[in-house]
């Protein structure tokens, strides 16, 4: 393959990425205040957020604290262009680890209690959500014969009617990832809670908003892992990408944060689970 | 220089050094004999690479008296075994060696016939090579670094007479005897070579002399003569079987008699690279000086073990004891990682990712494919590299802190900056994309998903185990970063600093040229081997029929998402802001906040281990019984087919 449209595409992705990231959160914001019976703020509300943030004066309680929050946001997105880039999947999640790491390891060299139990947390998420998706690339491989993002591309099928339960794990692991409830364990979404704001406690003004802009790019990226279950047109797997994103918006408004043995059960159980399940019933099958 | 005195050289001069120390009391003298001495050993490995390299496998088949001598040291070390037996009053020791001393007269007089020629008896090709560099270079590198740990350990200890000469003299014996054995092809040498790696273990672990010393040197000792007595049995089979008892027939026979032999040898393995469930004998190594940790964790022994697995791989190729082998390395490689989050001791998390690393090695062996194969050879370099060092930076960390409790590592960058950063290096080389290890990780993850059926497994349990290293270096390596800044001084000891350092810009350089390192090192090995290439190198990239891994763009990529933040924060010149504590902070001292009464009140942060889920207490005797099952399985599995 030549790389001239997937650097095109990659670069586009890269710059509309936040615009996307953005209202998304902002669609989400509008729909918990509606399932909450409340207005809810605009749309566009996100970026209003985002530029105050970044007026902030900065407050740092750790010089490490902030070398790795930029290691986070600039391996994000380094994950994120080698996705749209067409590249193997698993580089793309170890890098995507590589990030999450970085998150981790900020909130670790802050020495604060809270920031340190919000990134034993966040790693135990990890633990929670990087085996499904593993196994999903693996899983991926079964249906196309490569591990890229180009070989789900090259295939003549979608892959939702082949991999419909490693579909429902990778569910599970978006969850997490996007640290809604029941599995928002690492940070909780209201400061006035027992964790406060877990890793970010430590983070304000610009870092934070810099925070915010990674989980932009980290959103637009899973969905865009959603959709690779159907791209035969790729508009379906669009469409399936965000009702999955409105399923988790509905789970986070019904559902309690559970404990952390409670979604590493979960996760492992239902995702491994339903992946090896998906799996061994193809080969059975097919 | 010819190939046998290089030969020769490799495996005699560690040898001649070695008894040299035995006259040396003083540290001044050991570093003049040992610096030239290791170096000479480098070059040595080097100058045989580029000989072997271009020209191919290299053989050599010593006078015929050499067999005998062997033969007679055989028995020497098992009487000496005999005698470690009933003077420490060990059943075990005592029982395993008594089978021994009746199982190694019937094999060798009753089945062998007394005297078998075998041609050649060393067999030295591009995997060979590959382990003898390992050897020669990062065990060399970790003598020198114990030149400078000794005294400084003796120093500590309080000794009235020095112990260093013996010390000396079982840990140099160490790198010769581990040469000639990646060298053997003659399975009465390659049992000699591991008969006296067992001994020189056994001293080493014993060196301290205390009671716990003394203990666990007895256990790696029992265990380790689990695996020679399975590897007497193998190669009293192979001959019976299929009248060789060369390595290179039998693995290229392609005879399915071979298969119990090889099982067995699979076995002998598993021991000496202290799988599940005989890990507990490399956990226990700990006690001895650190220096030892390195040598067996990354260069010496438990490589050995790998060694004799991933090179009897093509010999069981599509067969039944390759799955069995993959989901036996591949379920360790799971259980010694979880086990790992619940360990507070630096030394023990480091023991079970080397117990894990290992594991996924005999997965690659067991996957047996050419990328798995390729996968396993990468992971044996990179492994001894990073590990060595990680080994080494905690022992200087230990010396000087005086403690190895991952919680009193705590925010040591103020105190020891440049041990920190080296270690933080090391541990990101273990863990994550682009670095080495991982790059083997993604290839054997890659190589076990595209086999079917049963290989599910295999690949459930490396995604797991893969998820848990995460966790377990992460939240070390988090803690390390930032500190209370302290006025201190931090010595740094030329040797220890200067091997350490030169291991770290290994782990990283290797790295980053990865690509040339397959074609120069791990594509021979390969060929020599019987397997195809595993990679298409074009543009130094690195392309396999259904995946693709670009080392050099992504080392560009992520050096600059990590260094170039760090740089930044580096400069970053403004007053720290205290932590927020829910509550008003006192001025002053970190940590400590208004309390509700208007007393201060400290905080205090501390890791998390979660041991109720990933205790030794709950996860050992699972992993052990579980482990059993599976060699069982493993065994019975080729005696039943």
């Amino acid at each position: 393959m030549t790389l001239t449209w997937p650097i095109i595409i990659a670069v586009a992705a890269v710059l509309l990425a936040p615009l996307v990231g953005g209202l998304l959160r902002g669609l989400d914001r509008k729909l918990t205040a509606r399932m909450q019976g409340r207005l809810g703020p605009p749309l566009t509300q996100p970026f209003y957020d985002f530029g105050k943030l970044v007026g902030k004066s900065r407050s740092v309680s750790s010089r490490a604290s902030i070398a790795w929050v930029w290691s986070y946001f600039l391996l994000t997105l380094t994950a994120f262009a080698l996705f749209f880039l067409g590249q193997d999947l698993l580089v793309v999640f170890f890098i995507l680890a590589f990030a999450g790491g970085a998150l981790a390891f900020g909130a670790l060299s802050a020495r604060s209690p809270y920031a340190r139990f919000g990134a034993n947390r966040e790693l135990l998420q990890m633990l929670s959500y990087e085996p499904i998706l593993l196994l999903a690339a693996v899983a991926i491989y079964f249906q196309t014969g490569g591990f890229t993002v180009y070989s789900v591309f090259e295939a003549n099928q979608p892959l939702l009617p082949f991999l419909p339960l490693v579909f429902v794990a990778v569910l599970v692991a978006l969850g997490i990832k996007m640290r809604k409830s029941p599995f928002d364990i690492a940070a909780s979404e209201h400061a006035h809670q027992e964790l406060v704001r877990g890793v970010y406690t430590e983070y304000s003004g610009p870092h934070l908003a810099l925070i915010e802009l990674t989980h932009w790019y980290e959103l637009v990226l899973l969905m865009a892992f959603l959709a690779l279950f159907w791209v035969q047109p790729l508009w379906v797997g669009v469409l399936i990408a965000f009702a999955a994103y409105f399923l988790e918006l509905w789970i986070d408004n019904i559902a309690a944060r559970l404990r952390w043995s409670w979604m590493l059960g979960a996760s492992w159980g239902v995702g491994i689970g339903f992946i090896v399940a998906n799996l061994v019933l193809l080969s059975v099958l097919l | 220089m010819s190939g046998e005195l290089l030969v020769s050289l490799l495996v005699l001069l560690p040898v001649a050094v070695a008894v040299c120390c035995l006259a040396l009391r003083n540290a001044a003298a050991q570093k003049v004999l040992l610096l030239p001495a290791m170096v000479l050993l480098m070059v040595a490995a080097a100058a045989l690479a580029l000989r072997v390299l271009p020209e191919g496998p290299f053989a050599l088949t010593p006078a015929a008296v050499w067999d005998n001598i062997v033969a007679v040291l055989d028995y020497v070390i098992l009487a000496y075994f005999l005698y470690i037996g009933v003077t420490s009053r060990n059943g075990l020791v005592l029982g395993l060696a008594v089978v021994l001393a009746v199982l190694l007269p019937v094999v060798q007089f009753g089945v062998l016939g007394g005297h078998v020629a075998v041609s050649p008896v060393f067999h030295i090709d591009a995997l060979a090579i590959v382990m003898c560099l390992v050897i020669s270079v990062v065990g060399s590198l970790i003598v020198l670094y114990a030149t400078d740990y000794m005294p400084a350990h003796e120093a500590h200890l309080k000794l009235e007479r020095t112990r260093q000469p013996q010390f000396f003299f079982w840990f140099v014996l160490f790198l010769g005897v581990m040469n000639g054995l990646v060298f053997a092809n003659s399975l009465l040498w390659l049992f000699f070579f591991w008969e006296v790696t067992t001994l020189c273990c056994y001293h080493l672990i014993r060196h301290n002399l205390t009671d716990e010393a003394r203990e666990n040197a007895l256990r790696a000792l029992w265990m380790n003569l689990v695996g020679s007595v399975a590897m007497v049995a193998g190669i009293g089979l192979a001959y019976n079987n299929a009248g060789t008892i060369s390595i290179q027939e039998l693995v290229t026979g392609g005879s399915a008699l071979v298969l119990l032999p090889l099982a067995l040898f699979c076995l002998t393995g598993f021991t000496k690279a202290a799988q599940a469930p005989f890990q507990s004998w490399l956990l226990g190594a700990m006690v001895a000086p650190t220096p030892v940790s390195a040598l067996l964790h990354s260069s010496t022994m438990v490589k050995a073990g790998v060694y004799l697995v991933l090179r009897l791989a093509p010999g069981y190729a599509d067969t039944s004891l390759s799955l069995l082998v993959a989901i036996f390395g591949a379920f360790v490689f799971m259980v010694t990682s979880l086990l790992a989050i619940g360990q507070n001791i630096s030394k023990r998390v480091l023991a079970y990712s080397t117990i894990a690393n290992l594991g996924l090695i005999v997965c690659c062996a067991g996957i047996n494919t050419d990328l798995a194969i390729a996968a396993g050879i990468a992971l044996i370099i990179f492994h001894a590299v990073s590990k060595g060092m990680l080994f080494m930076a905690v022992g200087v960390a230990e010396q000087q802190i005086g403690s190895r409790d991952i919680e009193d590592l705590d925010g040591l960058a103020a105190r020891r900056p440049v041990l920190t950063i080296a270690a933080v290096i090391g541990m990101l080389s273990m863990l994550f994309l682009p670095f080495g290890v991982a790059f083997a990780k993604w290839a054997a993850i890659e190589a076990a998903g595209a086999q079917a059926g049963w290989f599910i497994a295999v690949v459930t349990f490396l995604a797991v185990g893969s998820a848990a290293t995460l966790v377990f270096w992460s939240k070390w390596l988090g803690r390390m970063l930032s500190g209370p800044v302290v006025e201190t001084k931090e010595p740094k000891p030329f040797l220890a600093y200067g091997t350490i350092l030169l291991l770290v810009s290994g782990a990283v350089g290797l790295s980053i040229f990865v690509t040339p390192l397959i074609t120069v090192l791990i594509q021979p090995a390969l060929s020599g081997m019987g397997y195809d290439q595993a990679f298409d190198v074009a543009g130094w990239h690195l392309r396999t029929t259904f995946g693709f891994f670009p080392p050099w763009a992504l080392f560009l990529a992520v050096a600059a998402a990590v260094l170039l933040p760090a740089l930044a924060a580096r400069g970053y010149r403004k007053e720290l802001d205290p932590v927020y504590l829910c509550g008003v902070n006192v001025d002053g001292p970190e940590l400590w906040f208004t309390g509700i009464a208007g007393e201060p009140v400290q905080a205090t942060t501390g890791g998390a281990y979660w041991t109720q889920l990933f205790g030794e207490a709950r996860l050992t005797p699972l992993s052990n019984w579980s482990a059993l099952v599976l060699l069982v399985a493993l065994l019975a599995g080729v005696i039943l087919r």
